[in-house]
């Protein structure tokens, strides 16, 4: 009687699978954030955006960038090294349950990862189309680069960082080594970082027109192919997955 | 761990645990293939999907669909190779289609104030769903290649013809015949885009006339076949689960 008493106590008290307001709260901080910072471009583009010589330029672009990389590096610092320094040492000792949970947990990660991505390679990748080809540029630090290239890519990159070394440090199923797939989604999409260097060398050497199909621009397809190594971590998570459930499915 | 273990409770909670799952997977695989496909197909020929004067007979209609079945052919080889799930080339258009139109709305029309009716996406939705099913018809790889690469270039011109063809009516503006889709482009200047870079109607093909635009969804369809069996073999290698050797 005590020990089931004690067995249903310990039960309520468990914290859930999938704790949905991890996700929820994943999900909307992207878009509270990317909502707020598409209303900054809509306001401050177009009235301190044109010109990169006129001091309101230096005011709401310039500065917003030195911003932006400070906490970028900081948060990427923060975030990566508590993942790190906080893992698992046992992990191959874990309980069916609690793997399955850290699964779940793994899985706000992607979600999240999936968001920042839509955000860095749809969303504002795009956008860069349009504002370049309307707008004629006369810096790298364009209204738009400040916000596609060094604020999106870096959070997609924090994001799939931490994906990453959350599996690493806390999931059995990828203590065996690397996954190969793994690195191949959060690694080639960081390439994509780099690359701007290529690309606005290329802009300031070539031609500061914006033609979105020139070759100068296949770097980033090359890197952004690697999108699709996240078939090969859903291959993955699903074998890891299907052992657990297994046998209570069967 | 222990393997006598359950990691749920009931086969009530395992049937739950793993419909959350196919959610979870369902919304991030929509979410970072959308942002691949996105980024690729932006780059390799969305110049020609984002304004209407770029969509012409020839360079629009022969680049597009072999740019498009790349992603299509790849997540299609590991949804229905692996999970027999019948829809991942239209999964792929539906998510490149949401970047586009959500982009279109927001940015083209909402930054920098273009009308939508100039920066509309291209219509891929039929050739896809034509790609899903000669796959789940036939379960081969050949056909669907084959078959379903061709319909792909053929069906693009026809899919998008209802939307396209007002703007392509021909219009006299100063003494010059044009079409409407070409005067909307002089009409709202793209300084950082300007006409010489404009790659329209190149080529002799054009003097064919009305000749055109067949001849390039043919071409289109057979670049396709060949792009269709590259990308499978991509889509393999990428949905591998393979791990470097821990040390």
């Amino acid at each position: 009687m005590a020990a089931t008493t004690e067995s249903v106590k310990a039960d309520a008290a468990e914290a859930p699978l999938l704790n949905k307001r991890n996700l929820i709260f994943a999900v909307a901080i992207y878009c509270v954030f990317y909502a707020w910072v598409r209303w900054y471009e809509g306001v401050y583009g177009w009235s301190a955006g044109l010109d990169s010589f006129a001091p309101e330029f230096e005011t709401y672009w310039m500065n917003f960038l030195y911003i932006e990389f400070v906490l970028e590096v900081s948060t990427a610092g923060i975030l990566w090294g508590y993942l790190w320094k906080s893992r698992d040492r046992k992990v191959m000792s874990i309980t069916p349950r609690e793997e399955l949970r850290r699964h779940f947990h793994h899985w706000v990660w992607l979600v999240a990862y999936g968001v920042a991505i839509y955000f860095g390679a749809s969303y504002f990748t795009e956008q860069d189309g349009t504002w370049h080809q309307t707008i004629v540029r006369d810096t790298d630090f364009t209204p738009s680069h400040v916000i596609e290239f060094y604020l999106s890519y870096p959070v997609y990159i924090i994001t799939g960082g931490g994906a990453f070394l959350y599996a690493k440090t806390r999931l059995p199923t990828y203590q065996q080594g690397n996954s190969i797939q793994y690195m191949v989604a959060t690694v080639g999409p960081f390439m994509i970082l780099p690359n701007v260097g290529l690309n606005e060398w290329g802009h300031t050497f070539w031609f500061m027109e914006e033609l979105f199909v020139a070759p100068l621009h296949y770097g980033f397809v090359f890197f952004g192919w690697s999108a699709l190594g996240v078939l090969g971590v859903v291959g993955i998570e699903v074998a890891a997955i299907a052992k657990l459930l297994k046998k209570d499915l069967a | 761990m222990s393997a006598s273990q359950s990691a749920v409770r009931s086969r009530a909670e395992a049937v739950k645990v793993s419909r959350t799952f196919d959610w979870l997977i369902c919304f991030t695989l929509f979410f970072v293939v959308l942002g691949g496909y996105h980024v690729h197909f932006m780059l390799v020929a969305g110049d020609w999907d984002f304004w209407v004067d770029w969509k012409d007979r020839r360079l629009w209609v022969t680049v597009l669909p072999i740019m498009a079945i790349t992603f299509p052919a790849a997540v299609q080889a590991v949804l229905w190779w692996r999970y027999r799930i019948a829809f991942g080339a239209t999964f792929c258009v539906m998510g490149l289609l949401f970047g586009e139109w959500v982009n279109r709305y927001f940015n083209f029309w909402g930054w920098t104030y273009f009308p939508i009716n100039f920066c509309f996406p291209s219509q891929l939705i039929p050739a896809a769903i034509v790609l899903d099913v000669i796959l789940l018809m036939s379960n081969s790889l050949q056909l669907t290649a084959v078959m379903g690469g061709l319909a792909f270039g053929l069906l693009f011109y026809p899919s998008n013809w209802p939307v396209i063809a007002p703007l392509h009516q021909p219009v006299e503006y100063n003494g010059m015949v044009m079409t409407l889709a070409d005067l909307l482009g002089y009409h709202y200047i793209r300084t950082g885009m300007p006409e010489y870079i404009r790659m329209v109607e190149k080529g002799t093909l054009r003097t064919f006339g009305k000749d055109v635009a067949p001849v390039s969804a043919f071409f289109s369809g057979f670049v396709s076949i060949i792009i269709y069996f590259l990308w499978h073999f991509f889509g393999r290698w990428f949905g591998s689960t393979a791990f470097t050797t821990a040390s």
